[in-house]
């Protein structure tokens, strides 16, 4: 058995509520340092409420209340007086539905490290851009209309784009919601490809929707079922091999 | 009923909503087109004025002043001698009863025109030249074909012997029409044809400057306070309750408000745009909080979550973001209470801008008139000159409210179109 990676997040009786409801009950899970986790589950499981809580995007909403604990290289992050920005620059996250803002594909990059004050000068930004921009894959395609609205490409390259702009405040997480949900066949493999490329940088959260996105692309699976998570260990292991009958039924496509 | 029925009866449904729906789109376009044609036909001929040509001699015996006399000499100058000398020589009078008569054929101002074209060019003296002297609201609607000659002359303003001089006159083509200079530069006036709007612009101008000044950072700020970043509770839900009521409060209740606070309180200068301006701010207050926080919920939350996800704080991510993608909606939306703010009448006449005012404001604190009330004091005059002025202050009232709502139409569309 070849050895596991370190520990980089480490989540310990995570609870979440909105309002009245519960959405996550007692979570325990370990994320491994350059890897790739899929965190797969039917809709409504608490995947995407679990790496909301990795960079606190939860606390945008007023009724969320979480409690437990997440701790990222053993400092923990879900306290009040931690600050949520520094927090997100390390946490990076992709959407389900591409994102870019409504600005030129060289702005939709450039605004994370200039808010964050990487790269004073303009050629520090360029250089930046260039590099989000071609650890995303994207570079080739967008080099010579930088100034073009990101809004105005292809949804694929949208989410690539959105990609790059994770990159680009050069983070140590990436927290992808279903991000290939929205494309089709030949984007998704595109951005399956880049994941395999990044995960050798970065720490990667992926919650998919798709069994076999999760055997191609991850190291580690979750299994949630219900708030609860049900089962995880290696992606292998689970889908060849669960302990649980309901991982079993799942991933064998039985429910769901 | 079979299937044929079933469908015959939805078509014909559908055909006669089809019929309603064009027949009241219709009905309204006619209700348009009466309401401008009233408006224009009665109005159109108060931008041209009549005016009486009169050979002007500057008898040096009967001016004070020389050749080259400084203008506040000539201000000081009595020009009434010769203007009465001129105007009588308009057409041969017998006596005195008919010297006036024929006086009365001029505006008021004669004295003053004729000043002032003596200021223009100041080495005069000795000489004789052509005036067009502006002639009186009877003589302007007789021209303009608004004066009914054909009634018994006991029940006319015009005698008998006027209506000669006016024929002859006009046989001698020494009667003018010209572009009416005193409706866009005079202020009001009890002599229609020395009335204009020109108060009442720089009035209706200055008031809604400071209403813009007051209402849009204000409410503004107060949108995105409440849309991004006060909590959702009950204390914000009533303050929301509140806003869109205060909306729809009455105009009169804002002018009552500011009568009491702003003048009898506060002790502000009475009649002036000032607290016009205050006045219509409090009122359009809120008619741009709604525009501006609908704008700013029809912006996506994911472009907050993205720019919230690189690392944003709250604050960088409603001003970086979403505050530039709800401005056009927000503009347009300030625009169009402007407009609203720029046709109010009622608030205005209770903090006494229907006072009757002839001096053009030349800061806000003047007392001063305001377009819309403009429009209220005319309609309520006698005078036959004054019903073409008030068609024309609603018609350049109608043609403001058009400029502005087609800027807020072209804002929205020019800001929005730019990443679609």
């Amino acid at each position: 058995m070849e050895l596991m990676n370190e520990i980089k997040i480490k989540s310990k009786n995570l609870n979440v509520y909105y309002g009245e409801k519960q959405a996550l009950f007692d979570v325990n899970l370990d994320l491994n340092e350059k890897e790739v986790t899929a965190l797969i589950g039917p809709s409504g499981c608490g995947k995407s409420t679990f790496i909301r809580c990795i960079n606190r995007m939860n606390d945008v909403i007023d009724i969320c209340k979480v409690s437990g604990n997440i701790e990222i290289d053993g400092v923990e992050i879900n306290d009040k007086n931690l600050d949520v920005v520094s927090l997100r620059e390390r946490v990076g996250m992709v959407f389900q539905k591409p994102n870019p803002f409504p600005k030129s594909i060289y702005d939709n990059i450039s605004y994370g490290p200039k808010i964050h004050g990487k790269g004073e000068t303009k050629s520090e930004l360029d250089e930046i851009v260039e590099n989000s921009l071609k650890k995303a894959a994207l570079w080739e395609e967008v080099k010579d209309r930088l100034d073009e609205p990101g809004t105005g490409l292809s949804g694929g390259q949208q989410q690539r784009l959105c990609i790059a702009r994770a990159i680009s405040v050069n983070p140590e997480v990436i927290l992808m919601d279903e991000p290939c949900s929205a494309l089709d066949p030949i984007a998704t493999a595109k951005i399956e490809e880049l994941i395999d490329e990044l995960k050798k940088t970065y720490t990667i959260v992926i919650v998919t929707h798709s069994m076999a996105q999760a055997v191609r692309v991850s190291q580690k699976t979750g299994f949630f079922h219900l708030g609860k998570l049900i089962e995880v260990g290696k992606t292998e292991k689970i889908f060849k091999n669960p302990d649980n009958k309901m991982t079993q039924d799942y991933i064998t496509g039985r429910f769901g | 009923m079979t299937k044929e029925e079933r469908l015959k009866k939805r078509h014909s449904a559908e055909k006669r909503f089809r019929f309603y729906g064009l027949a009241s789109i219709f009905l309204a376009l006619l209700f348009v087109l009466i309401l401008v044609h009233n408006i224009f036909s009665k109005g159109s001929s108060a931008f041209m004025k009549t005016a009486i040509n009169v050979e002007v001699f500057f008898d040096q015996e009967l001016l004070e002043i020389k050749n080259g006399a400084s203008d506040d000499e000539i201000l000081e100058a009595d020009f009434f001698d010769i203007t009465i000398e001129s105007l009588i020589k308009v057409y041969p009078a017998k006596n005195v009863e008919e010297e006036d008569a024929l006086i009365e054929l001029f505006t008021t101002d004669a004295e003053i025109e004729i000043k002032r074209a003596f200021l223009e060019n100041n080495n005069l003296i000795g000489k004789k030249i052509n005036l067009e002297i502006t002639a009186s609201d009877d003589i302007d609607q007789l021209h303009k074909g608004n004066y009914p000659r054909d009634i018994p002359e006991d029940r006319r303003r015009i005698s008998d012997f006027q209506l000669v001089i006016y024929d002859n006159l006009v046989e001698n083509q020494k009667i003018i029409k010209n572009f009416n200079n005193y409706f866009f530069k005079n202020g009001d006036s009890r002599d229609p044809e020395l009335a204009g709007i020109g108060g009442a612009l720089i009035g209706s101008f200055y008031s809604i400057i400071i209403c813009l000044l007051l209402a849009f950072p204000v409410a503004v700020l107060a949108s995105i306070y409440l849309e991004e970043f006060a909590p959702k509770n009950k204390i914000t839900d009533f303050i929301e309750i509140n806003i869109n009521n205060l909306a729809a409060v009455p105009s009169i209740v804002y002018g009552l408000l500011a009568l009491q606070i702003l003048l009898a309180t506060i002790q502000l200068p009475r009649s002036t745009p000032l607290v016009a301006g205050i006045t219509l701010a409090l009122m359009t207050l809120p008619r741009i909080i709604i525009p501006c926080r609908a704008s700013l919920k029809a912006v996506p939350p994911s472009i907050r979550e993205g720019a919230l996800a690189v690392g944003a704080s709250k604050f960088q991510s409603v001003f970086h973001h979403v505050v530039p993608l709800a401005l056009p909606g927000t503009l347009s939306g300030t625009i169009i209470g402007l407009a609203q703010a720029l046709g109010e009448t009622a608030p205005l006449i209770l903090i006494g801008m229907v006072a009757f005012v002839v001096d053009i404001p030349s800061t806000p604190i003047d007392p001063s008139s305001s377009l819309p009330v403009q429009v209220y004091l005319w309609s309520e005059s006698a005078e036959r000159g004054f019903v073409e002025k008030t068609s024309a202050t609603i018609m350049m009232l109608l043609s403001f409210l058009i400029v502005m709502n087609f800027l807020a139409v072209y804002l929205r569309q020019k800001f929005e179109k730019r990443w679609n």
